[in-house]
């Protein structure tokens, strides 16, 4: 490993991270876009063309914003935890593999990926879960019954729905046989995506990725009606802008996420027929999961602006008892099939 | 490897039963939540179950599952006493007054039982630190549950929490102690630590002799904290007195009964040079002189509880003592290393068992009846409950040892093997302590003999038919066994064969 | 010092240095919070030791699954009931002479002593196939009782936990 492999991989973290956060910004516009028309409004339309450039405004109004952390707050931790949130939500892309080819640069070969982590999955689970910290030490670090109500919220809901999630992956693992990303992408070859051989897996991750982003219909650590906020009521200003990020860039790691387990990742069909060059395929690899990312991106809006939020009590019984069940059995069918089939 | 597996189950059914016990009991209630005895008694149908399919168990040593387990006369005959002790506090428990108050929930209770005699049978049979560890810790959890399980008493809850809080410190100390052994010989298997041992590793001079000697001390931590042993000893007591007396009962004969199984297979088998066949006495690796360290330790332990229950003014706290003082005595077989020694430790379980069980018995109906365990509220009842003072006084006087009594047939048994290994100052000790003893049990007998009532009260107190003939039950073998001990030292002197690397 | 050394000493010394804090912090929550660091270290450990499988479990249940619960409870406590909790010592002198020397008599030994050492790692590629192999071949009887140890904790837990029909009624 010399300079050269460490200025790649340091090169691809950047990209990714400035196309992550380009892509907030525009999921803030769409959002609020989407939820105009849903509500047959018009949405942003001032600032620069249709309004595109209103996050923009946005973000520079949160950070000319004064800073203000409560007196009897604890200080370390609460700085401490829009760091974590946002470092988890952006380490999880790590692994996640945008194209399959290899392309050649500066005479090295360049995998389409920043890290193949032999135990990918395990990796993104265990980021997830790391994921609660932000939320729950932000909560309690506040000292605000609301904050910590929706921290503790947050706590539970995560670590309920984390079961389900983990479990639904089981499936795709054993179809697949491998824990690394690349192998379970390059499994789904042509039409043979986990979504066509794991629609009870693929339900269950879903709606366990819903819980996890904290995404209506399951965003009750910062329900507005009960909570204020939630976990971030006492948050101002650039940590704030933290959090916020936070969660844009925590819904697209999912979709990522959903992508490569079970959309087929990069998996374009029918596309070796064509006879492109590597360059080409790796180009037109990443447009596709760009547009399938897209794509989940709008289902989690259109989700969020047409379903009512759960009450608590449902949630949990929605967690423990249809959601586990399932993926459990899920986990035996699978076995069942792969052993006789 | 499957085959292997396969092979394995043929002698792993009785373990096998009670695992599917403890599972159908937990099924059965969920699906029925009624709050009768159904569950109870369908655990009781496993652990009889479980306890016929082991006489079909191989004459010889069997090693299952590539090492993890052994399958031998030795952990059998303590797969006896377990199972029967399980069978017997589930009957005690259908007459607890103790439970019944507990609302309900006594389904679970009977889960958690079948659960913890499977891993006391798990312990007898564990041969490798991995299983030794589980199988201690499964039976570890389930008892810190069953001793809370009185929750509206806060002695219960108190028991249990302090349960907890000296076990995870004992069972982490002796996790160091394996990695110790493991880190020094490379396996946690026994007869490999014992091969790794044998080959001329440099682990038996040295400092990594003594690191050898801090592990099995660190190990030592985890075993005595299930027996009591002196220095680990602390929660006894509170444990013993706040637990449901049945449970307590449990925990102070088979829980016993399972750790020094696996105690003695650990020291062995991984310790294990040579066996004359003759005299019957192992020897161990020439340094490794774990058994001085255990010697120190049973004097240290019997002579500590022998001294504190003389203070003890509560019946159940005084047996927990009396228990701990047992412990010692049991040590002492350990220490000589001898098939005489073996043997004597279990004759003396038989014995043990229809003693401590026959006295907590007792204890038990007594409490759920005037509501007391202190021994000044025994006054009296010599005259108003002859049959249950009588058997009070005879489970008693053969935990003393004193003859015609089972007990005292134990500690003959004991002490002479203790003597035949030339420990005679351990022996010294050991009859001191007993006699020690006979004051503490004595104050019982002149309280339900010798004094009054406090208010002259001499109405007969009336117990059930059931509960008499339950104790007098336990006075038979008491009795008997003192005079026809034969058959059962037949039994033990067959069983005392243990699995042993290289033979 | 190789790459690998200097990765070695930083999760070390973050491995203890957090213990440490979490030995000797008064407050439970600060307590709690470095022990995150510790649970990191060690798994940082063991990628060294290329055990990918391992280090990523590590994080997935102590990190994402105790820690979180210890979290849960020691919040739930301190701010709801008002009550700070903290930790003190009793018997100071007597605690330190004794760990003091368990900690010498450790250290020495555990520095002079001869260990079984592996020289070099076996070169592999990946922990997890083999992993779960062994576990249902050599060590299956220990996977189960350890499945069947589980269950009656989470048994014992809820029956714990539960509450109780008297304290129903009260309420």
């Amino acid at each position: 490993m010399d300079v050269l492999d460490i200025a790649i991989a340091l090169i691809k973290i950047v990209v990714m991270f400035v196309v992550v956060l380009l892509t907030v910004a525009e999921l803030v516009y769409t959002e609020r876009k989407i939820s105009a028309w849903i509500q047959n409004r018009v949405g942003p339309n001032r600032v620069g063309w249709l309004g595109l450039l209103q996050p923009y405004a946005d973000v520079v109004k949160l950070l000319l914003k004064e800073d203000i952390v409560p007196a009897a707050a604890n200080r370390f931790i609460h700085t401490l935890a829009p760091v974590i949130s946002i470092g988890v939500a952006f380490s999880t892309l790590a692994v996640i593999p945008i194209a399959g080819p290899t392309i050649t640069l500066f005479g090295r070969t360049v995998h389409m990926v920043i890290a193949d982590v032999n135990v990918g999955i395990l990796y993104v689970l265990a980021l997830t879960s790391m994921g609660v910290y932000g939320l729950t030490l932000s909560g309690w670090a506040s000292n605000n019954k609301y904050s910590l109500l929706g921290g503790l919220r947050s706590a539970a809901q995560m670590i309920s729905y984390e079961l389900s999630m983990g479990l639904s992956l089981i499936g795709v693992i054993m179809i697949t046989g491998s824990l690394q990303l690349t192998d379970i992408v390059h499994h789904q070859h042509g039409w043979m995506w986990n979504l066509v051989l794991q629609p009870v897996g693929f339900i269950t991750f879903l709606v366990a990725s819903f819980a996890e982003t904290n995404r209506a219909p399951f965003d009750l650590p910062e329900a507005e009606p009960e909570l204020v906020g939630g976990y971030h009521t006492e948050y101002s200003s650039f940590k704030f802008a933290l959090f916020f990020l936070a969660e844009y860039a925590n819904m697209i790691t999912s979709s990522a996420v959903i992508t490569t387990l079970y959309l087929g990742g990069w998996q374009v069909p029918y596309l070796e027929t064509f006879g492109l060059s590597d360059g080409w395929m790796v180009l037109v690899q990443i447009l596709a999961f760009m547009l399938k990312v897209a794509f989940l991106l709008f289902f989690f809006q259109w989700v969020r602006w047409s379903v009512p939020r759960f009450r608590y009590d449902q949630l949990m019984n929605l967690g423990w008892k249809v959601m586990l069940p399932l993926a459990i059995a899920n986990i035996v069918l699978t076995g069942a099939l792969l052993l006789f089939l | 490897m499957p085959d292997i597996i396969f092979q394995s189950t043929k002698h792993f059914w009785p373990e096998i039963t009670l695992a599917l016990t403890f599972i159908a009991a937990m099924i059965f209630e969920f699906a029925t939540k009624k709050r009768t005895t159904g569950t109870g008694i369908l655990v009781l149908l496993g652990l009889a179950a479980a306890l016929v399919q082991l006489p079909s168990a191989p004459s010889e040593p069997v090693s299952i599952f590539g090492g993890m387990y052994a399958i031998d006369p030795f952990s059998t005959f303590f797969k006896y006493v377990i199972i029967v002790t399980g069978m017997v506090v589930v009957l005690f428990s259908f007459q607890s007054q103790e439970l019944k108050k507990e609302s309900g929930h006594t389904g679970e209770y009977y889960c958690f039982i079948a659960a913890v005699t499977f891993g006391m049978v798990l312990m007898t049979g564990s041969s490798n630190l991995v299983m030794i560890y589980l199988s201690i810790e499964l039976v570890s959890i389930t008892s810190y549950i069953l001793a809370g399980f009185s929750k509206s008493l806060r002695r219960s809850s108190e028991a249990a929490l302090k349960y907890v809080i000296f076990g995870a410190l004992s069972s982490g100390i002796m996790l160091y102690g394996m990695s110790l052994i493991f880190g020094l010989t490379g396996t946690l298997d026994l007869s490999g630590i014992r091969t790794a041992l044998a080959s001329g590793h440099a682990v038996t001079t040295g400092w990594s002799f003594a690191a050898l000697m801090a592990a099995i001390v660190l190990m030592l931590a985890g075993f005595g904290y299930k027996v009591s042993v002196v220095p680990f000893h602390f929660w006894t007591p509170d444990v013993y007195e706040g637990a449901p007396i049945t449970i307590t009962a449990f925990l102070a004969v088979a829980s016993k009964a399972a750790v020094f199984a696996v105690m003695i297979r650990f020291f062995y088998v991984a310790f294990f040079d040579n066996m004359l066949a003759s005299t019957g006495v192992y020897s161990s690796f020439r340094n490794v002189d774990w058994s001085m360290i255990l010697a120190v330790l049973s004097v240290l332990t019997m002579t500590l509880g022998n001294f504190v229950a003389i203070w003890q003014d509560n019946l159940k706290r005084m047996l927990a003592y009396s228990s701990i003082a047992h412990a010692g005595y049991m040590l002492m077989g350990v220490v000589v290393m001898s098939n005489f020694g073996l043997s004597a430790i279990m004759l003396y379980f038989v014995m043990y068992f229809f003693m401590n069980l026959g006295a907590f018995y007792v204890v038990m109906v007594i409490a759920d009846k005037i509501g007391s365990e202190n021994i000044d509220d025994y006054r009296g009842f010599g005259k108003r409950a002859p049959i249950i003072s009588v058997g009070l006084s005879i489970f008693l006087i053969s935990l003393t040892g004193l003859p015609p009594t089972a007990g005292f047939v134990g500690k003959l048994f004991l002490f002479s093997s203790v003597m035949a290994s030339q420990f005679i100052w351990l022996a010294i000790v050991g009859v001191l302590n007993s006699v020690v003893s006979l004051y503490y049990y004595a104050r019982v007998l002149k309280n339900m003999y010798l004094r009054e009532a406090p208010d002259g009260d001499e109405s007969p107190i009336v117990f059930s038919k059931v509960t008499s003939a339950v104790v007098i039950l336990f006075i038979i073998p008491n009795i008997l066994l003192c005079f026809f001990y034969q058959p059962v030292l037949t039994f033990a002197q067959r069983s005392i064969a243990i699995l042993l690397p290289g033979l | 010092m190789s790459y690998t050394d200097a990765f070695f000493y930083f999760f070390a010394a973050l491995t203890v240095g957090s213990a440490l804090v979490v030995t000797f912090s008064r407050s439970v929550i600060y307590a709690a919070f470095a022990l995150l660091f510790t649970f990191l270290g060690v798994a940082g450990l063991y990628v060294l030791l290329q055990a990918d499988f391992l280090a990523v479990a590590q994080i997935m249940v102590y990190v994402g699954g105790i820690l979180i619960l210890l979290l849960f409870g020691v919040m739930l406590t301190t701010r709801v009931t008002n009550a700070e909790i903290t930790t003190g010592t009793v018997q100071g002198l007597p605690a330190t002479v004794v760990v003091g020397i368990l900690l010498g008599t450790l250290i020495l030994l555990v520095s002079r002593a001869t260990w079984n050492v592996q020289e070099s790692l076996p070169d592999v590629t990946g922990t997890t196939t083999e992993i779960g192999e062994r576990l249902l071949t050599t060590f299956l009887l220990p996977f189960e009782i350890a499945g069947i140890l589980l269950l009656v904790a989470i048994m014992g837990a809820a029956m714990i936990a539960r509450s109780t029909d008297k304290t129903k009624e009260a309420a």
